[in-house]
C-alpha cells in the first residue's frame, strides 16, 4: 500500500489528490486517470475554453440550439432542482450579471442597467431536452460554476473506487470528497478556513465518508464608491449579495454539499440561515459579525 | 425559501443520484457470499401420531450467490442453492380416541436433496434497469423451471422508484413411490405472477414501499404425498405489502416496519406484520433483533380429518398449512462490516399454534415450530 499525493490545477483551482494505493495497482495509471477526469470537466465545461461546450453554447444563444450528451442533461436536470429548491437563488443563468458589476467599475450602476441585465437571465427561460439546450437570448449565458467542480470531485471518486482504492481524499479548490477514512482507520481531519483570518482554519472537521464544502463571499470582492461589494450576485435583485461571509456544509455528495453551500450565501443572513437549517445537513455558518452558527464545529 | 414537504437536502439528493458519475444502482464491485444454514423443525409428540414417524424435516441449505459487472452497462448474477432434506411428512390424519385430529406419518425418513441455480442479467440505462432471470430447481420427486422479467424506473429526480416484475414458471412433479402407495405418477402445473411497487423517499430518513402482485396457479395443485388431498386445478392469489423503513440519528438505529396481506380463492387470508430495529453499534457491528406476527384463516376445504365418506373428486385437504393459525417468528441477526467484506449470523425461533390466529382456529396437530441458524460471508472485489 502506498501513499500517493498529487497536486494539479484544473478549473482555476488547486486540486489535490492523496489516495492510498494497493500494491497490485499501477499508481501513475490511478492518479493520471485522476487528474485525466478533472480535465475533462474542465475542457468541457469551462466557459474560459473557446472550444468547451458550454462556450458552444453561449455562442449560439439566440441563434440555435446546441446538441448535449447525457452527462450534460443530467447535470442540466439537477441544477433545475437548485434553482426550484432556492426559490430562483441558484440560478447558472446568472453569469451574465457580471457584465453589470464587475472588478473595474468606478461608479455604481443605475438602477435601470441592473433591470436590463435582469431581463437577460432567469433558469425558466432556458428551453432544453436531453439532447439539446438553446438560451433564446442574445447575450443569456451558462456558468456551471457552482456544481462542476464540485459533481467531478464525486466523479474522481467514484472513479477512483471503481480502479479499487478504498482510502482517498479528492480536493477540488476547498471542494472536498472522501473516500472511506484513512488507511489506518481514522477519520481525514479538514480545516476551514477562517474567513476574517490570514488563511488559519477556525474549524477542524473530521471526515471518514461524503464531501465538505465551503462557499466563501470573502474570497473575491471588489469595492466601488468607497464600499465593499460581494463577487456574488443575487439574481433576483441584481445586487451584490449581503449576508452570511461562510458556509461549509457536510452531505454525502459533493454537488449536494456545495448546491447547499452555494444557495447559503446568495440569500441574507437570516434568509441564509434558515435555508441550512431546512436542508438538515450538517454545517457551520459565519455571519458578518463573525458569529459561528450551526452544528459543525 | 422552498417550504415543501420534501426537505431540500432530499430534493437535491434525488436529484444527485441521477448523475452518471452518483447513480449508485449498478453494482461497480464484483460480489461474492456464500451462506450456510441449518434449519431444525421440532419433532412431533407421540400422542399426536397415530401411526409412521414422529421426527420431522431438518434441512441443511448453503448458498453461493456471484454478482459481477461485466460492462459499464451490464451485470451478471448467479445463484446456487443446494439443500439436503430428512425426515418425514404428514400424509393426512384420522379422528384420535378423543376425537381431536391425530397424524399419519410417513413411516421411515426421506432423505432428499434439492439444487437451484439461477442466472440473471441486469441491462443498466438512464434512470432504468431492466433484468431478465432463468431459474432451475431439481429434486428427485420435483423439477421446476422459471423466468422472471423486471424493471425498475427512478421518478422525481429519484426521490420515487418504480418497479413492475412479471414471472412464469412450470413445475413436474413424480411423486416417488407412486405405484406402491397408488399416487399419481406424473403431473404438472405452472403459475403465472406479475407484481408493481412504488417506492418513495419520504424525507431524509425514512422511505415507504407500497406494492402489489397477483398470481394464478393452474394445474395439479394437490399434495401428491397425502392419502387424502383434493383441490381446484386453479388458484388466484394476491397480495398487498407495505414496507417502511426509518432511521434514527439520534439512536443511529433503522426500524424496520413491513405488512403484507395476502388473500386467494382457496379462501385463505392472512396478514404478516414484521418489526426489526437494526441497531449499528460502533462503525462496524450491527445487531439487529426482529418478530413477526403471521395470522391466516382456513381454506373452504380445509378439514380436520380426512372424510373418506366423500367422494374422491370432492375438494377436502388436511394439510396444516390450509387450517386456521397464527405463527411468530424471534430473530436476532449480528453483522460484522470491514471495507470489503461482511461477515453476518443469524437465529431464528419460529413458533405456531391454532390459538395464536387472529380467527379462533383449532389447533392442527403438524402445526410446526422450527429453529433456524445461518452464517454468511460477504466478498467485494
Amino acid at each position: 500500500m502506498n501513499t500517493v499525493t498529487n497536486q494539479f490545477r484544473a478549473m482555476g483551482c488547486p486540486c489535490e489528490l492523496r489516495l492510498f494505493i494497493p500494491d497490485k495497482l499501477n499508481q501513475e495509471k490511478v492518479v493520471s486517470c485522476c487528474v485525466a477526469e478533472a480535465l475533462r470537466f474542465e475542457e468541457k465545461y469551462s466557459r474560459y475554453r473557446p472550444s468547451s461546450l458550454v462556450s458552444r453554447i453561449n455562442a449560439a444563444a439566440g441563434v440555435k440550439a446546441i446538441d448535449i450528451d447525457p452527462e450534460t442533461s443530467a447535470i442540466l436536470d439537477y441544477t433545475r432542482v437548485c434553482f426550484e429548491q432556492s426559490d430562483g437563488l441558484f440560478d447558472i443563468t446568472a453569469g451574465s450579471l457580471r457584465s453589470v458589476w464587475h472588478q473595474n467599475m468606478k461608479t455604481l450602476p443605475s438602477q435601470e442597467v441592473i433591470e436590463r441585465g435582469l431581463t437577460k437571465i432567469g433558469f425558466d427561460k432556458l428551453i432544453f431536452s436531453t439532447d439539446s439546450i438553446f438560451l433564446p437570448f442574445t447575450g443569456m449565458e451558462l456558468d456551471f460554476g457552482g456544481v462542476v467542480k464540485e459533481y467531478a470531485a464525486d466523479a474522481i471518486a467514484t472513479l477512483a473506487k471503481s480502479m479499487g482504492i478504498q482510502h482517498g481524499l479528492v480536493n477540488l479548490g476547498g471542494d472536498v470528497c472522501v473516500i472511506g477514512a484513512q488507511q489506518d482507520g481514522t477519520a481525514w481531519p479538514i480545516g476551514v478556513i477562517d474567513p476574517f483570518g490570514h488563511g488559519e482554519a477556525i474549524a477542524r472537521i473530521e471526515l471518514s465518508e461524503g464531501a465538505l464544502t465551503t462557499s466563501g463571499s470573502y474570497e473575491r470582492f471588489f469595492q466601488v464608491e468607497g464600499k465593499t461589494y460581494s463577487h456574488l450576485i443575487n439574481p433576483l435583485t441584481g445586487w451584490p449579495v449581503e449576508g452570511l461571509v461562510s458556509a461549509s456544509v457536510i452531505a454525502e455528495q459533493t454537488i449536494v454539499a456545495g448546491s447547499i453551500s452555494s444557495i447559503a450565501l446568495l440569500a441574507d443572513t437570516a434568509g441564509g440561515l434558515a435555508w441550512l437549517q431546512s436542508c438538515q445537513a450538517p454545517y457551520l455558518a459565519i455571519d458578518q459579525n463573525k458569529v459561528c452558527h450551526g452544528t459543525l464545529k | 425559501m422552498k417550504t415543501s414537504q420534501t426537505s431540500p437536502l432530499v430534493a437535491l439528493c434525488g436529484a444527485a443520484l441521477s448523475l452518471p458519475a452518483i447513480s449508485a444502482t449498478q453494482p461497480v464491485q464484483t460480489e461474492m457470499s456464500i451462506k450456510t444454514s441449518s434449519y431444525e423443525e421440532r419433532d412431533l409428540s407421540e400422542r399426536d401420531v397415530v401411526v409412521g414417524a414422529t421426527e420431522r424435516y431438518d434441512i441443511d441449505i448453503n448458498q453461493f450467490r456471484l454478482l459481477a459487472p461485466v460492462s459499464r452497462a451490464w451485470s451478471l448474477g448467479v445463484d446456487i442453492s443446494r439443500e439436503i432434506m430428512s425426515g418425514a411428512s404428514p400424509w393426512g390424519t384420522v379422528a384420535g380416541v378423543d376425537g381431536e385430529a391425530s397424524l399419519i406419518m410417513s413411516g421411515a425418513t426421506i432423505r432428499e436433496k434439492r439444487t437451484e441455480v439461477s442466472l440473471s442479467a441486469t441491462y443498466y440505462g438512464q434512470d432504468a434497469s431492466y433484468s431478465v432471470g432463468l431459474i432451475r430447481s431439481e429434486e428427485n420427486d420435483y423439477d421446476a423451471t422459471a423466468i422472471r422479467l423486471g424493471g425498475e424506473w427512478d421518478k422525481n429526480n429519484g426521490l420515487s422508484t418504480l418497479s413492475l416484475g412479471f414471472s412464469y414458471s412450470s413445475d413436474d412433479i413424480k411423486p416417488t413411490d407412486a405405484e406402491t402407495y397408488g399416487r399419481v405418477a406424473k403431473e404438472d402445473k405452472d403459475a403465472v405472477s406479475a407484481s408493481v411497487s412504488w417506492t418513495q423517499v419520504l424525507n431524509k430518513a425514512s422511505t415507504l414501499q407500497v406494492g402489489a402482485g397477483v398470481t394464478k396457479h393452474s394445474g395439479f395443485l394437490n399434495d401428491p404425498y397425502k392419502l387424502r388431498d383434493v383441490r381446484p386445478d386453479e388458484k388466484l392469489a394476491w397480495n398487498v405489502n407495505l414496507r417502511y423503513r426509518r432511521f434514527f440519528d439520534n439512536q443511529n438505529a433503522a426500524l424496520h416496519l413491513d405488512y403484507r396481506y395476502y388473500s386467494d380463492d382457496f379462501g385463505i387470508d392472512s396478514h404478516t406484520f414484521y418489526a426489526a430495529w437494526y441497531k449499528n453499534l460502533g462503525a462496524r457491528f450491527q445487531v439487529a433483533p426482529n418478530v413477526r406476527f403471521y395470522s391466516q384463516g382456513a381454506s373452504d376445504f380445509y378439514v380436520a380429518v380426512d372424510d373418506y365418506s366423500l367422494p374422491a373428486i370432492e375438494n377436502q385437504s388436511t394439510d396444516y398449512r390450509l387450517s386456521s393459525y397464527g405463527a411468530y417468528t424471534f430473530g436476532l441477526k449480528v453483522i460484522f462490516n470491514e471495507i470489503n467484506w461482511s461477515v453476518s449470523a443469524g437465529i431464528d425461533h419460529y413458533i405456531s399454534s391454532g390459538k395464536y390466529g387472529l380467527s379462533s382456529g383449532k389447533d392442527h396437530p403438524a402445526l410446526l415450530s422450527f429453529n433456524m441458524a445461518s452464517i454468511g460471508f460477504d466478498l467485494r472485489f
